[in-house]
Order: structure tokens, then C-alpha cells, then sequence
């Protein structure tokens, strides 16, 4: 399907021009993004390219820097909470019997709690900084992650070639290791994509709610300045849409990509969207 | 070689499945006993017990199985074995062919790497001597040019290579005693044979349980054979005795329905292995049952040379 390959390609290349600017945030943007880098509230010109905030600060080389912290979190957040997801669902589905209830009753006493509430109070209790917040989304999106790859693994502790490796004289660490985390890898790429996806908007959302990481840039809390201190009223379009604008785009190429990784490993889909 | 002693010994072996709707009799005092170097032929339809016997000698059935009796094998007690003792016993010492080729490998792994897993777990060879020995033992099963197959995954293998590939895992470590699941399901009249003819050519001083609903496939490879019916076994003997002059009218039956003996079914079906019938398991569809066999169960008594049967006219 050439389609769904084209859209695949595009939405790879976008997400990896967001990280190369990431990458190279010191050497794109032309100023630090906490200096006070000319006059407040400019409009875009030759050196400030989209202008400056209230404080001053060159707002181009905020949204590069920007981008780091987005990335960060998603991705540190999507790695701990798919690498969480992976080892319980795992562990709770081959064992099954006393253990899987254990693990299924506290997610369920997990899952009454609305998360973004939880993370918000968490947030505020331990004043975290841009890893702590990785850590704490990652944590509780992984308790949801239990859940899925637990229902794959029910049926692979119960297939013949677990068995068969069992009859080899294999132990249990061996056989979940080797033989059914493969099995669920393709499954736990296309929830780290979309893990990802969630966990910087989710991490948008803390920055402009003011529980950003007031060491680092992030867009969330670019978003925030120029909403409390007039950017809308003022009709300052610069200071507010290009972060506006940065995270839409990552947002959407990560989720076209998710979509296209999981066409790709799953061939009954693309049968069914011929 | 009936004076030696046997490799592998089960007694009084009971095995139940608890469900929701009862607990399910898989096996019921199973007394059977493996000679070192003989294929033992275990005879049966489907849901006989016959994998379940399999199973609970490499102790690989749920964990909430009831299992009671004795599997001596070298005269060790298995059922009382700990897991990591028994895990030094399967695939080394007892391994098995198990019966559903298809799902038998996993579908993600090299055919190669999973057949090098079972040198690793056991022989200590790693990487490269892994794999030359995972080509080897390809070869040895007949899997033509060993070394490009070793890099395929099991989708590229037909059933009888599939077989094959399995037959090599089970003898990777060359254990001493084989238990081979109906390794002939499921394939055509010449991969049969050919895979018949690996067995007695893979095998020569081993011990074999060979399970199968095949007689002609029992026939070919056993020095004895037993026929279980309804978890129990009904008749046990060398080969020419049971299958020429049966005793038991199950074993009868089972020889008068095979095609070139007139295809005649056995009358009624198997019955349920929640609510037995009374007295002796196979009366309801016995034609020579009288009221005796309803009520009393019959035991295994000699009704020749190596040869027992359990019927009610030999009692």
C-alpha cells in the first residue's frame, strides 16, 4: 500500500527533524533563551525571527529550546511507562494464578483515580523537574500499560512452543525473556509511539497549567506567559502560535506514524483498510 | 530383558483436572513401565489420557492439576523432584516431541536459534558452537541444506520439516528416554513414512514412548504396546501379541474399525471423564459386557507372556 507508506516516510521525517532540533538546539538558536535579547514584545524581524516575549527573550530560540524538554518527556516518559507496562503485563499474564490477581486488583484501585488529577497533585508534592515529571507520567501510564500487553502474554504462556521450551529444561525469567517479549515487541513499539504522543501533550498541558520546570523551556509554559500576560489580548499572534502550532505538528506526526508502524507489523489491518 | 530394569516406571499414577463442571479423570492408576532401549507404543483415541500420561512425566500440566502416584525414572521420584531439579531432567535427560507441529515453534525465532537453545540450556555451547551444532542436528533429521534453514523462521518449514525441526529440539541433548506426541498427525502417506523411518534410525538404544492413534505407525516402530481407553490402561503387551491376538474387546474393536480389516466402528462413543460409568469403563459399549462388568471394575491381570489385559473374562 503505497499510501499508508508515504504517510509512514512523512511522519519518520517530521519527528526526526524535531529531534535533530533538538539535538542541536545550542547551535539553531541564535540566542539564549532566557536572555533579555532586545526590546520586549517585538514583532518579528531580521534578528528576532518570530519576535520577542514580554521579558525580552527571543522567542525563536525558546521554541528551539523548547523542543528538548517536549521530547524529553515524552520519550523518558513513554520508555519508563512502556518498559513498566511490559515487565507487569508480562509477569502478571505468564504467571497468571495469585500474582495476576494481585497486580489486576491494585491497577484496578490505580484506575479509579483519574490520572491527569494524580499527576497534577504528585507533581506539586514532589516540585519535580522535567525528569521527575518523565518518571511520575511514565509510572502512571504504565499501570495502564499492565492491562494490554497482559492480555497478549494470557495466550502466549499458554502456547504450545511455551511448552515446548519448558520441555528443554528452560526456567520461567528465560522463557519470558526469550520467547515471549519477542513476541510482544511489535506491540510495545507502536504503544511506546503513542505513549509518547500522550506524554508531551500531557507534559504541555503541566507547563501551562504552571507546573513546568521553571529551569528548562517548554512550550507549555511559553503558552502560559503568553496567555497570562496579554499575548491574546495584545494580539501578539508570534509570541503565542508558533508553540501553538510546533507541538500540533509533533502531536500529529507521532500519531500518523503510530498508525503507520502499526499497519506495517500487523498485516491483518492492512488488509482491512484496503 | 524383562529382568533389567526399567528406565522409567510409573505407579498408581491418577491425574485430575479440577473445572467448574467437576474434576475431569484424565488418568486413573496408571501402572506402566519403560524398558531401557525399547519404543513403548501408547495407543489411544483422543482424550484417552495419553498426552496427559506424557505430560506428567515431564510434570508440564497446570499447575492446579491433582496429580497422584509415582513417576521413577532411574528410580528418582519426579513428582517429588523441586522445579529447578526437574528442569535439569527435561530436555536433557527426558525430552518430547510434542503433537501440534504448528504452533510447536515460536513463530517470532529462527528455526535455528530455538533448536541452539536447547545446546545452550544443557550442552553450556554458545554463539557460534551453538549454531553448528543447531545446523547438525538438522542435517541429522534430514532438512535439506541445514545451514539456509537454520535462518528461516518456522513460517518457511512445511509440517514435515516442521516436524523434523521438532524432533531435532527434542534430540539436541541426547536424552536418554524420548516421548514422542503423535509425531505422525497430520501428515501424508510418504511424510509419514519418512518420518517413521527417522524415528528408527534416530533412535537405536533409546527409549521411546510413542504416543499415537496410528496402529499401523505402532506397529512399525514398538517393541510393546500399550492401549489406554477413558484414562485407563486396558491392555499392554509386545507388539505381535496385542495387535494379532488382542484380548481386550477394546483393542478389538480399535483393530476391527481400521480399513483393511472390514471398518467396523466401535458403537457408541467415548465416555465422559467427569461422571464415569460404573465397573468397567468400557461396558457401555462392550457387545460382550454382562452384568458384572456394570458393577465391578476390572483389574490388569496376565493373560499371556508380557501381556495383561483388563476385562472381566480373563479375571
Amino acid at each position: 500500500m503505497p499510501g499508508r507508506s508515504v504517510s509512514f516516510y512523512i511522519s519518520l521525517g517530521v519527528v526526526f527533524v524535531y529531534c535533530a532540533v533538538a539535538l542541536f538546539a545550542p547551535a539553531i538558536a541564535p540566542f539564549d533563551p532566557f536572555a533579555i535579547s532586545g526590546s520586549p514584545l517585538a514583532p518579528p524581524d531580521a534578528a528576532h525571527i518570530l519576535g520577542t516575549n514580554d521579558l525580552a527573550q527571543d522567542i525563536f530560540s525558546r521554541l528551539v529550546w523548547g523542543t528538548r524538554a517536549t521530547l524529553i518527556l515524552g520519550f523518558l516518559g513513554a520508555a519508563i511507562s512502556v518498559a513498566l507496562g511490559t515487565f507487569g503485563g508480562i509477569v502478571s499474564g505468564y504467571y497468571g494464578g495469585r500474582v495476576d490477581e494481585a497486580i489486576m486488583r491494585f491497577l484496578d484501585v490505580m484506575m479509579t483515580i483519574p490520572s491527569f488529577p494524580l499527576l497534577l497533585i504528585l507533581t506539586i508534592f514532589f516540585r519535580p523537574g522535567i525528569y521527575m515529571t518523565a518518571v511520575l507520567m511514565g509510572f502512571l501510564g504504565g499501570l495502564q500499560g499492565v492491562r494490554i500487553i497482559r492480555s497478549q502474554v494470557l495466550s502466549l504462556a499458554v502456547a504450545d512452543f511455551v511448552v515446548g521450551t519448558k520441555a528443554l529444561g528452560a526456567g520461567d525469567g528465560y522463557i519470558m525473556a526469550r520467547h515471549i517479549l519477542p513476541n510482544v515487541l511489535p506491540l510495545v513499539g507502536v504503544k511506546f509511539i503513542f505513549s509518547a504522543q500522550h506524554f508531551m501533550v500531557v507534559g504541555i498541558g503541566l507547563g501551562f497549567l504552571g507546573m513546568g520546570d521553571p529551569a528548562v523551556v517548554d512550550w507549555g509554559q511559553m503558552i502560559q506567559r503568553a496567555t497570562q500576560n496579554g499575548g491574546i489580548i495584545l494580539g501578539l499572534w508570534w509570541w503565542l502560535i508558533p508553540p501553538g502550532l510546533a507541538v500540533t505538528f509533533l502531536s500529529l506526526a507521532l500519531a500518523w506514524f503510530g498508525y503507520a508502524f502499526e499497519d506495517r507489523i500487523n498485516p491483518r489491518l492492512q488488509v482491512m483498510r484496503v | 530383558m524383562t529382568t533389567e530394569e526399567p528406565l522409567l516406571e510409573v505407579r498408581g499414577l491418577t491425574v485430575g483436572f479440577p473445572t467448574v463442571d467437576g474434576l475431569v479423570k484424565a488418568a486413573n492408576t496408571v501402572d506402566l513401565e519403560i524398558r531401557p532401549g525399547e519404543t513403548l507404543a501408547l495407543l489411544g483415541e483422543t482424550g484417552s489420557g495419553k498426552t496427559v500420561l506424557g505430560m506428567a512425566i515431564l510434570r508440564l500440566l497446570q499447575p492446579n492439576t491433582r496429580i497422584e502416584g509415582e513417576i521413577l525414572y532411574r528410580g528418582r521420584n519426579l513428582l517429588s523432584l523441586s522445579e529447578g531439579e526437574m528442569q535439569k531432567i527435561r530436555g536433557r535427560e527426558i525430552a518430547v516431541v510434542l503433537q501440534n507441529t504448528g504452533t510447536s515453534l515460536n513463530p517470532v525465532l529462527r528455526v535455528g536459534d530455538q533448536i541452539a537453545e536447547a545446546v545452550t540450556l544443557h550442552r553450556g555451547l554458545r554463539g557460534g558452537d551453538a549454531e553448528a551444532a543447531a545446523v547438525t542436528l538438522l542435517d541429522r533429521v534430514r532438512i535439506f541444506d541445514p545451514a539456509r534453514m537454520a535462518r528461516e523462521y518456522p513460517h518457511r518449514f512445511s509440517g514435515g520439516m516442521r516436524e523434523r525441526a521438532l524432533i531435532a529440539l527434542a534430540l539436541a541433548c541426547e536424552p536418554s528416554f524420548l516421548i514422542a506426541d503423535e509425531p505422525t498427525r497430520g501428515l501424508d502417506a510418504v511424510t509419514k513414512r519418512e518420518i517413521l523411518d527417522l524415528f528408527s534410525e534416530i533412535n537405536p538404544g533409546r527409549s521411546v514412548l510413542f504416543i499415537t492413534h496410528d496402529i499401523e505407525a505402532a506397529a512399525t516402530l514398538a517393541v510393546r504396546v500399550a492401549v489406554m481407553y477413558a484414562g485407563e490402561i486396558v491392555e499392554i503387551g509386545p507388539v505381535d501379541a496385542v495387535l494379532s491376538s488382542p484380548v481386550h474387546p477394546y483393542t478389538r474393536g480399535l483393530l476391527a474399525s481400521l480399513p483393511e480389516r472390514g471398518m467396523r466402528p466401535i458403537p457408541g462413543s467415548s465416555p465422559s471423564l467427569i461422571t464415569l460409568p460404573p465397573g468397567c469403563r468400557f461396558s457401555p459399549r462392550c457387545t460382550r459386557a454382562v452384568g458384572r462388568c456394570k458393577k465391578e471394575h476390572p483389574e490388569l491381570v496376565e493373560v499371556g507372556p508380557d501381556h495383561d489385559a483388563r476385562c472381566m473374562y480373563y479375571d
